[in-house]
C-alpha cells in the first residue's frame, strides 16, 4: 500500500464523447515514434466494442489470487493509426481526394454511437478510461523485469523505462487493457496519471480540458477531497469491474438519469434508461445502491431541498473539483 | 491443453535438474566439455555469416530445455528445438562461437528507421505496426569472474555472488551486452559486440564475437523462438558446459 492514492472520479451523466480529454492527453504524452495507435485515455461508446476491441471480455486481473493473463490484442483490435494524403492533394498536385491509409478498419471509438437496445429503444452512454492506477496491480505482479511500481507517495503507477524491455505479460494481465507497446521504442507504456503535472500543482490534462467538468481529482485519503467525498462519504462513484480484483482508483457515477419515458416523479428504478443488468455488468451489484442514493438525492432537490452530492457533481469551479496537493511530493535526489 | 500437466512436469524436471547447476558455487560435472579450437583464419574471417571456415571445427550438440509456462493461461511450451549446435574457436584474442539450430519459422522483421530528428519536430511519426510480434534470438552466458576452477553462478541469470554476462542477439534488434546477478536483475549495458546471422532452410547460423574465456570458464546457451511467444524466461536453454 501506498502512503496516499490519488484517484478520479468521472460523472457519466456529464460527457459528452467530444474526446478533447483524449486529444488533450495524445498532445501531451503520444504525439511520439510508434505511439500512434495509443490513447492513453480514450473515450469509447457503451454498450460498444471498446478499445481495443472486446477488452472486457477477454481476462486479465486476479481470480483466486492467481493472475490471469488474457491472449495480447492485436493492432487490428486497437485499429492501426492512419494518415492524411495531405501533401499529395494539396502540394504536389495530385487530383485524388484526401484519404486516409492504411484503409481505417477499426479505432478508438469505432462503434461511435451504436450502443444497443433497450426493448425498443436505442441507448448509449460514454465511457472515458484512463488507467485506473489500482490498488493491487495486476499489471505489476506480472512484470518478470519489477519494471513496474507503485509510487509510494501517491500511488500512481508507473513504469519505469529503464527497467522495460517490451515483454508485453503486463498488457496480458491489466484487465483493463490500459498499457500499449511501443514496438518501434520496444518498450511498454502507460498512462502515468500527469504526475509531473501534479507534482507542479496542476491537474491532469484529460481533466484540465474537459469541457463537461465530469472529472473530479484528489486524493482517496483526504478527507476535504472530492474524490474522497464522492466515493466514500456520499458512496455515488464506483470502479469499473471490481471483479477483477485489482482495485481501481478511477471511480464512475453511473449514468442513471432521465428515466426512459418521463422525466417528473418517475423513479428510474422502474423504467431504466440503460438497463440495470448492464450497469451490473460494468459496475458489480453495488450499482442498484448508488441509484437508489442518487435519486433520493436527487428528489431531495426536487422537493426543494439541498443536496451536498449533487452540488458536488455540478462541479461549478476547479476548486470544487480538484485537490491537488504538491507538497506531497518526496523529492529524491 | 489436456497435454499442459504432463508437459509441465516433464519441463519442471529437466528444470530442476538443471537447478541442482543452478545453485551458486556449484561445479559443472565431467561430461559437459566443450572444446574450442584454435583457429587460423581470422576473426573477421570466422565472424562473416556462412563462413567455410568453421567447417573443419568439431560440432557439439547440447541438448536444450524448455522453461515451464510462467501463468497457467499461458501458451504450452513445447520443446520444438531439442538441441544447438555449438562450434568455438580461439583466434586473435578472441573467441569466436558459431549457434546453428532448426526452426522453422522465421521470426525476425526490419523495423521501420527513426529518423535523426526530435519526434515533436515531424509531421509523421514511425508508426507501431503491430504489438503482437516476438523475435527468434540466441545467447551466451558466462560468468563476469572466470577462470580454472570458476564456480559455475545460478543458472537463472547468475547471483549476486556471481554476476553474468550475457551476449545476447535478437533477429530484429541485434546484438547487445547484458549483465545480470539474478534472476530479473538483467540489465542492458548499452555496449554491442560483432555478430552475424543467417536464415537458410528452416535453420538460423549465428556467429557471435565474445572476448576469449580461459579453459575452465562455465558458459551456458540460450534460445528464443518468436513464434512460440519466447521472450525473457521464457525459451530453450542449456546447462552450464565447461571450456576447456
Amino acid at each position: 500500500m501506498s502512503k496516499h492514492q490519488y484517484a478520479m472520479v468521472m460523472d457519466l451523466n456529464k460527457c459528452l464523447g467530444c474526446q478533447t480529454c483524449t486529444i488533450a492527453c495524445k498532445k501531451l504524452w503520444t504525439d511520439r515514434d510508434g505511439t500512434g495507435y495509443m490513447y492513453w485515455n480514450n473515450v469509447e461508446t457503451r454498450p460498444g466494442l471498446g478499445y481495443p476491441r472486446q477488452w472486457d471480455r477477454i481476462g486479465g486481473g486476479w481470480k483466486d489470487g492467481s493472475l490471469q493473463p488474457s491472449p495480447l490484442p492485436t493492432m487490428d483490435d486497437y485499429g492501426h493509426a492512419w494518415e492524411y494524403n495531405y501533401e499529395q492533394r494539396l502540394y504536389e498536385g495530385k487530383k485524388q481526394p484526401v484519404m486516409p491509409s492504411p484503409e481505417p478498419k477499426s479505432g478508438v471509438n469505432w462503434d461511435e454511437d451504436v450502443g444497443g437496445m433497450n426493448e425498443d429503444e436505442n441507448y448509449f452512454f460514454y465511457l472515458p478510461r484512463i488507467c485506473n492506477h489500482c490498488t493491487h496491480p495486476a499489471c505489476l505482479e506480472a512484470c518478470p523485469r519489477k519494471a513496474i511500481y507503485k509510487r509510494d507517495e501517491d500511488g500512481i503507477v508507473v513504469i519505469d523505462q529503464e527497467r522495460c524491455q517490451g515483454y508485453r505479460y503486463c498488457i496480458k494481465a491489466c484487465p483493463y487493457k490500459k498499457i500499449y507497446f511501443n514496438e518501434v521504442m520496444g518498450k511498454s507504456e502507460k498512462c502515468i496519471f500527469c504526475y509531473p503535472r501534479l507534482e507542479k500543482g496542476q491537474v491532469n490534462a484529460c481533466a484540465a480540458q474537459c469541457p463537461g467538468r465530469l472529472r473530479f481529482v484528489g486524493l482517496l485519503d483526504d478527507p476535504e477531497s472530492p474524490v474522497h467525498k464522492l466515493v466514500l462519504v456520499h458512496k455515488i462513484a464506483l470502479p469499473l469491474f471490481p471483479e477483477k480484483g485489482t482495485q481501481p482508483n478511477v471511480f464512475y457515477v453511473p449514468p442513471f438519469n432521465p428515466p426512459k419515458r418521463e422525466n417528473y416523479g418517475k423513479s428510474i428504478q422502474e423504467d431504466p434508461r440503460v438497463p440495470l443488468d448492464y450497469l451490473i455488468y460494468l459496475f458489480g451489484p453495488e450499482v442498484k445502491d448508488v441509484i437508489v442514493r442518487l435519486e433520493s438525492e436527487l428528489r431531495k432537490t426536487q422537493e426543494g431541498g439541498r443536496s451536498e452530492a449533487l452540488q458536488l457533481l455540478i462541479g461549478r469551479d476547479a476548486e470544487t473539483r480538484y485537490r491537488v496537493r504538491p507538497q506531497l511530493v518526496q523529492i529524491q535526489l | 491443453m489436456k497435454t499442459r500437466p504432463l508437459l509441465i512436469v516433464v519441463s519442471a524436471v529437466s528444470l530442476l535438474s538443471s537447478m541442482i547447476w543452478a545453485q551458486a558455487g556449484t561445479k559443472p560435472a565431467a561430461g559437459q566439455a566443450l572444446s574450442a579450437a584454435t583457429s587460423s583464419t581470422s576473426a573477421d574471417n570466422l565472424l562473416h555469416a556462412g563462413s567455410a571456415a568453421w567447417g573443419p571445427i568439431a560440432v557439439k550438440h547440447i541438448a536444450l530445455n524448455r522453461t515451464p509456462p510462467l501463468y497457467d493461461t499461458d501458451e504450452a511450451a513445447t520443446l520444438e528445438i531439442s538441441t544447438v549446435d555449438v562450434r568455438l574457436a580461439r583466434v586473435g584474442g578472441k573467441l569466436l562461437v558459431q549457434l546453428i539450430w532448426r526452426d522453422p519459422t522465421h521470426d525476425a522483421v526490419t523495423l521501420a528507421e527513426v529518423p535523426n530528428t526530435a519526434p515533436e519536430t515531424r509531421f509523421r511519426k514511425v508508426p507501431t505496426e503491430a504489438d503482437d510480434r516476438f523475435f527468434d534470438a540466441a545467447a551466451v552466458m558466462f560468468p563476469e569472474k572466470s577462470g580454472i576452477n570458476a564456480m559455475a553462478p545460478s543458472l537463472q541469470m547468475g547471483d549476486t555472488e556471481h554476476p553474468v554476462e550475457i551476449y545476447y542477439w535478437n533477429s530484429t534488434r541485434g546484438a547487445m551486452l547484458m549483465q545480470a546477478q539474478g534472476r530479473s536483475t538483467t540489465k542492458r549495458t548499452g555496449r554491442t559486440f560483432p555478430v552475424s546471422a543467417t536464415y537458410q532452410n528452416g535453420q538460423w547460423s549465428v556467429n557471435l564475437e565474445l572476448p576469449d574465456l580461459p579453459a575452465g570458464t562455465p558458459v551456458a546457451f540460450a534460445v528464443w523462438n518468436g513464434s512460440q511467444k519466447d521472450r525473457d524466461g521464457r525459451k530453450y536453454f542449456s546447462v552450464w558446459q565447461v571450456l576447456e
